[in-house]
């Protein structure tokens, strides 16, 4: 008895195992004789296929009245082996269903023919519903999705980057991206390969047909649990009409600022034209009169035009230099300085202070240094002029250098005379001077020539009486598209 | 009495000339420099006409136009606008003023000027400015 009880227990635990097993295993199981009757099914089959017994399998899992054509479990009967296979059937309430089944031989005797089949199926219908959001996701969102390996090779490529890049799996995302041979400098891939963060940065590719493309790319990080990144995911933005439409406008202005620039010298012309008809006049007029003062009087007027016939003409042949800013990566800061520098005891002279004010988050940044300091010296000294033009006390001119959104901003400010709304406005476009006969009205022009080829603008800010404010932005991404393009 | 005429213009070359052309053609010119006081000297003086330049430091031509135009008395005087830009082609006068309701100038003269145009030019406004005034007093 002692030694039956002792054999007795383990089999029935064996027993309880099984049971519980069989009905609470995450998958619905169901057993199958030869002739298609269901004649065993765990608790998750019957609550999701409905009541099985005495049913035919494909009256239960697929409510039909014959055998399925592709019967898995036949095929299991046939070749004695496990099988797994994908199915569409129908649940206990008529809707439509998609699983797995995975279908295992049952023999009586070992090496016996097989009497059942052992099928336990998996419900995906979710899985797969979210397998093909996915995929539409995937393949119709409209940017660029790319899966690459740490070998640089892209795994998977979605149907916008196909059409543009062509087939590329299993190719190298360089070559792809940029017909290169190597990796590219400043990868943001192997940026999130080595770091494990997500990063930006914008590009030019190439497209199947040779094209240009710009392209915003920003990298994130695959990885299951705590493992290493073996993939990186890249998700890109065309923004070539973007740039397009960006150069475009860069360039609609440079052609504003031509044609301004010939309406200017004309005026500047017509001016200088005036002074000389005058003098033209007086020294005839002297002449008729045999007045020798009159004649002399004349002549001098001759004379001063004459002369700023070539100081304009030195000043537009310098202002007309067609060169391309040549960009350096400096500091802002230092032109800044440097201009206080050379002008503080100028200024100073006059009872003016010339003093900066550099932001400490000022980065460095691609500048002209030449252009700049132009640009930097034609403001300051516009502000020592409007200040001793607004004969006020205690008057400063300051160079502040920080940093917007986005841009870097040069602002030279002073609290002198001010300018009126309507010179404000004419101010950049013409050849436009208060100075009399002193200016040539190409200093605030050629600044914004300068600014402009930048990729900048100039804007002013001035109320009559209260000083003038004229600031200098430059967007960083279009001073890094020069610094690339000049590279 | 020979007619006064005054010249406003930052220029002096600009002056020289005129007042040369002015007075030797019968007129008796006035000039000052800047338009800074201009009003007090239009008042003293009263003016048969005004040449304006538009570009001064300071205060341009235009600010002072409208301070003049919106003056009961002084607005009667004719102003002849002298300036190197081209009018409605690169320099619309009239949209720099505030006020749509205010006049345009009575003439608008290029620079370099045509003598014999400039002196035709302020005779006829000086005699119309003249007959609309006697109109005005009848």
């Amino acid at each position: 008895m002692k030694s039956n009880n002792r054999v007795n227990p383990p089999r029935r635990l064996a027993d309880m195992i099984y049971e519980e097993l069989f009905h609470q295993v995450p998958f619905n199981v169901a057993v199958i004789d030869r002739n298609y009757n269901v004649v065993e099914a765990n608790k998750n089959f019957t609550e999701y296929f409905g009541n099985w017994k005495n049913k035919k399998c494909y009256a239960v899992y697929k409510k039909l009245k014959k055998p399925c054509k592709d019967c898995p479990s036949v095929e299991v009967f046939k070749k004695g082996k496990p099988i797994v296979a994908d199915a569409v059937g129908v649940d206990q309430h008529g809707r439509k269903t998609h699983y797995v089944g995975h279908v295992f031989p049952l023999r009586i005797k070992e090496g016996g023919r097989v009497e059942y089949a052992l099928e336990m199926t998996h419900i995906v219908t979710e899985t797969d519903r979210w397998q093909q959001e996915y995929q539409i996701l995937f393949d119709r969102v409209p940017c660029y999705i790319t899966v690459i390996g740490e070998d640089y090779r892209i795994v998977r490529a979605n149907e916008a980057f196909r059409n543009n890049f062509g087939e590329v799996l299993g190719q190298h995302c360089y070559k792809v991206y940029k017909r290169r041979t190597t990796k590219c400098p400043n990868c943001p891939a192997a940026k999130t390969f080595r770091d494990g963060r997500v990063h930006h940065s914008t590009q030019l590719g190439m497209g199947k047909r040779g094209q240009d493309i710009n392209y915003a790319v920003s990298t994130s990080p695959l990885m299951r649990g705590s493992d290493n990144i073996a993939h990186v995911i890249e998700i890109s933005n065309d923004i070539t009409a973007l740039r397009k439409l960006e150069h475009q406008v860069i360039e609609a202005e440079r052609l504003g600022a031509v044609g301004q620039t010939v309406a200017g010298l004309a005026h500047s012309i017509k001016n200088i034209l005036m002074g000389m008809e005058g003098g033209k006049y007086i020294v005839s007029l002297g002449l008729n009169k045999n007045d020798k003062e009159m004649i002399s009087e004349g002549w001098e007027i001759l004379e001063r035009n004459f002369e700023k016939t070539t100081s304009l003409v030195k000043d537009f042949l310098s202002f007309s230099k067609g060169r391309l800013p040549q960009l350096k990566m400096i500091k802002p800061g230092f032109l800044a300085k440097e201009i206080v520098d050379l002008y503080k005891d100028i200024a100073a002279q006059s009872g003016i202070e010339l003093k900066s004010e550099i932001d400490k988050n000022v980065k460095s940044a691609p500048l002209d240094p030449d252009g700049i300091h132009t640009c930097l010296t034609n403001l300051v000294s516009n502000a020592i002029d409007a200040c001793l033009m607004g004969k006020q006390k205690g008057t400063e001119v300051i160079i502040k250098v920080s940093e917007g959104r986005d841009k870097l901003i040069f602002e030279v400010s002073d609290n002198g005379s001010g300018i009126d709304y309507e010179i404000k406005k004419k101010i950049f476009t013409t050849f436009f001077t208060t100075k009399g006969g002193e200016g040539t009205g190409l200093g605030l022009l050629t600044t914004r020539k300068i600014v402009q080829e930048h990729g900048g603008k100039i804007l002013v800010d001035s109320q009559i009486g209260s000083g003038a404010r004229f600031r200098m932005e430059f967007p960083r991404k279009r001073l890094m598209a020069l610094y690339k393009e000049m590279k | 009495m020979r007619p006064k005429v005054l010249i406003i213009d930052d220029e002096a070359d600009v002056i020289k000339y005129l007042t040369v052309v002015l007075k030797s053609n019968g007129f008796l010119p006035y000039s000052i420099n800047s338009v800074k006081d201009a009003k007090a000297v239009v008042e003293k003086i009263n003016p048969d006409l005004i040449c304006l330049d538009i570009m001064m430091p300071e205060e341009t031509g235009i600010s002072f136009y409208a301070k003049l135009k919106r003056d009961k008395i002084l607005k009667s005087i004719p102003v002849i606008i002298i300036s190197g830009v081209v009018q409605a082609g690169e320099f619309d006068f009239r949209s720099y003023l505030s006020d749509s309701s205010m006049p345009p100038p009575e003439h608008f003269l290029e620079k370099p000027i045509n003598v014999e145009e400039f002196i035709g030019t302020i005779n006829k406004l000086i005699k119309s400015g003249n007959s609309s005034k006697s109109g005005g007093n009848a």
